[in-house]
């Protein structure tokens, strides 16, 4: 329970993490290379916080109500789902390294909108946002089952007809427009649903992280959750996943090997200082060397699928 | 490929198995054995805990201290001041005989520059060292994030650098030792005013995209109104700008006689030396942002007359500021900075309020119990009353500090436009 208690905070941003690599991994489904979930985590936290300090307010020393939470979730998925509809009509003209440039011009421009309103407190940002929950341990309740959902939501998803046309268009778009695929509505629906992932888990991030300014979801945001679905694998949603929960924890865990007391000295002193950070650079390094693909592809899936039913061997052999 | 992965794996796998903490155990409040090796704790170790300061016969086991700052990331600048600062004050407080003899043990944890960083520091702070009060974190917008979870949990924070509004309001267990902006920063408007009588007309310019500097120029703002001066023009940048032509030529525009300037190193540097080359000749007030030596190789020569205000003097009369700066120029070759004599402060705030907790209930009777041990210390912070090497403070009800003496120092360039230094005017 104790060692619980250390890492709650640290489980629950892994989860978060996860949820954004996910929201890239949305528009990746379609081969669009978007960059502008941070931007979306950031508008979605906004609405949050300027909800939970402005409209839904407790009296003092009231704890704050879960379901205003979820509620506040929902509509930022919405509004940002929305934004998302609008951003993506003019954006997904432009593909590939275009593409990624626009979704990062659009992050600046919203930084620098909520630099400038009055209503997101500006440079200092909002703070004191109210909690639902005595410790940061409580934001599993919300955290596990928004993470679940999303899971089961993307792997049917990958199943379903939608999906299909997703993966058609990141195939070949020429292709999938000739098989009479409305390629432009699909990509504007990957689009809309990888900000409106982006916008839910920005709210419940503004409540998580108790304050929310124009630091977050920024440009190194944006490369951070690239390096997720990157290293984790970018052909099925299990590599961001992944991708998301273990390189958010590996930091972390390296500060807490610093800690164990046998090392010496100055490994200790390393390895809670800077040298974690250089440590967790080379990972990502040899990790891309070796793992070009990401860690988790759908080729090591259907054969650990294969090595657990041996019998049928057949299942999963159709992959290309 | 499968061997590479498994290798890969593997490796990641042990990392993690090997980053496990010992589970801490309930009510241990010397907590020492999170963070130290488990052994006895015996003189032996309390002396490789003091380090240099073998003189003083420290007994028992450290009283584990958190001081969570910015050691990565581009805060890391003023952490890194931080962190020498705490460092000298864990030698020079063992070596004065720790808390009645005991030791005091400084775990420094890396917030980096973000608001998650905080709280991870601080978590680790809390839960794995099982800190008696935590220094940090940094930045204000970090205290935000983290000051609630160390509210939450009941253990009480020192803010060494964090001066926005609304800091020591988080709660009950949030302080700070760094005098709130809007207290330091008028002092150096006064100063410009002793020096220049006549000024009429001041410009403003500020990052806008800087939380310290946004909340500090609205402070100068006010000042300058408050003295009945005209405030000619606001003109704003960004932090990552390099030309500031626009900005000054609006300002010699409003022919002021008086500038100020909050920013950072980099970009408030670079607005006062192209200031400087189109023509401005009247005074310039800097502000927190400026108040660092990197500041020199950026205007050079215009850094000259720059004037900033500080919360700490190497000046400061009394003995224990005259060993803390012999201790601090005798390791970094140079005068000590404000951030390194905040954070210095603040572990000796704990230090002494320890000492008179001791002395009042005893630490061994509070052992047992470490979340009474630290509502305990809390209230001890907020009651006791401390000589330091910011002069004397003391806490409010609330937990802003109590800070008697504020000081101004003038950049003063050598001829070489290189190096500088800050001479005290005040």
């Amino acid at each position: 329970m104790a060692l619980l208690q250390a890492y709650g905070f640290l489980i629950v941003l892994m989860v978060i993490n996860a949820l954004l690599a996910l929201s890239l991994y949305l528009p990746l489904m379609s081969g669009q290379l978007s960059l502008a979930s941070p931007g979306f985590y950031a508008f979605g936290g906004y609405i949050a916080a300027i909800l939970s300090t402005r409209v839904f307010a407790p009296a003092d020393g009231e704890p704050y109500a879960v379901g205003l939470v979820v509620l506040e979730m929902l509509i930022a998925g919405v509004a940002s789902g929305a934004l998302g509809v609008l951003v993506a009509i003019p954006a997904l003209r432009l593909s590939g390294i275009y593409l990624a440039l626009a979704t990062i011009a659009f992050v600046e421009i919203l930084r620098v909108v909520s630099l400038n309103l009055p209503i997101t407190g500006q440079a200092v940002g909002i703070f004191g946002i109210p909690q639902p929950f005595g410790s940061q341990l409580g934001y599993l309740l919300l955290a596990i089952p928004l993470f679940l959902l999303a899971v089961v939501f993307v792997a049917r998803l990958e199943r379903v007809r939608i999906g299909r046309a997703f993966t058609a268009i990141r195939a070949d778009e020429l292709a999938a427009s000739a098989m009479g695929i409305a390629t432009g509505p699909y990509k504007v629906l990957a689009f809309a649903l990888g900000a409106a992932l982006a916008g839910t888990t920005g709210a419940l991030a503004a409540h998580f992280v108790n304050t929310w300014n124009a630091r977050q979801g920024t440009f190194d945001a944006s490369i951070l959750y690239l390096a997720f679905v990157l290293i984790g694998g970018s052909r099925t949603f299990v590599g961001p996943v992944v991708g998301g929960l273990v390189l958010t924890a590996v930091p972390e865990l390296l500060r807490g090997s610093a800690q164990v007391g046998a090392l010496p000295a100055w490994l200790e002193g390393f390895l809670s200082g800077g040298g974690r950070l250089i440590i967790f650079g080379v990972l990502l390094a040899v990790g891309t060397v070796f793992f070009p693909q990401g860690l988790v592809t759908p080729e090591l899936l259907a054969r650990l699928r294969r090595g657990r039913s041996r019998p049928e061997v057949a299942v999963a052999e159709a992959q290309p | 490929m499968r061997l590479r992965r498994a290798v890969f794996l593997t490796a990641v796998a042990g990392l993690l198995a090997a980053c496990t903490p010992p589970a801490p155990t309930d009510g241990a409040a010397g907590g020492g054995g999170a963070t130290e090796a488990p052994a006895e704790p015996t003189a032996a170790e309390s002396e490789a805990a003091g380090g240099a300061s073998e003189s003083a016969q420290l007994e028992g086991e450290p009283i584990p201290i958190c001081v969570a700052v910015a050691q990565t990331s581009n805060v890391a600048l003023l952490g890194q001041e931080e962190v020498i600062g705490a460092e000298l004050a864990e030698e020079f407080f063992n070596g004065r005989g720790g808390v009645n003899g005991r030791p005091i043990d400084v775990v420094i944890q890396d917030t980096a520059g973000d608001e998650a960083g905080a709280i991870n520091a601080f978590e680790t702070c809390i839960n794995a060292t099982q800190a008696v009060g935590i220094v940090g974190p940094t930045l204000s917008q970090q205290m935000f994030a983290a000051g609630p979870v160390a509210e939450r949990a009941g253990v009480p924070t020192l803010g060494p650098s964090t001066t926005a509004a609304g800091i020591p309001q988080i709660g009950d267990y949030i302080a700070r030792v760094s005098a709130p902006v809007a207290v330091v920063a008028p002092n150096a408007v006064e100063v410009a005013l002793e020096q220049d009588p006549a000024i009429e007309n001041v410009a403003v310019a500020y990052a806008q995209n800087d939380a310290f500097a946004s909340s500090e120029t609205t402070t100068f703002q006010q000042a300058v109104q408050e003295r009945g001066l005209n405030l000619a023009t606001v003109q704003q940048f960004q932090t990552t700008d390099t030309d500031f032509t626009a900005q000054a030529t609006n300002i010699i525009g409003v022919d002021p006689q008086l500038v100020i300037v909050s920013g950072l190193a980099a970009d408030g540097g670079n607005l006062v030396r192209q200031l400087r080359e189109l023509g401005y000749t009247g005074l310039i007030v800097g502000g927190n942002g400026l108040n660092t030596t990197n500041v020199f190789p950026v205007c050079g020569q215009y850094c000259d007359g720059i004037i900033i205000a500080q919360a700490y003097s190497p000046e400061t009369e009394g003995e224990l500021n005259a060993a803390f700066v012999e201790a601090y120029t005798s390791a970094q070759d140079r005068q000590p900075p404000q951030f390194s004599a905040q954070a210095f402060t603040g572990v000796q705030v704990f230090v002494e309020a320890l000492t008179a907790l001791d002395d009042e209930q005893g630490l061994a009777e509070l052992e047992g119990d470490l979340a009474g041990l630290r509502t305990a210390l809390n209230e001890a912070v907020l009651a006791g009353e401390y000589d330091t090497v910011l002069g004397p403070i003391s806490f409010t009800e609330e937990g802003e500090i109590n800070q008697e003496q504020f000081y101004v120092a003038q950049i003063e360039m050598a001829d070489d436009g290189q190096t500088g230094q800050f001479t005290f005017v005040r």
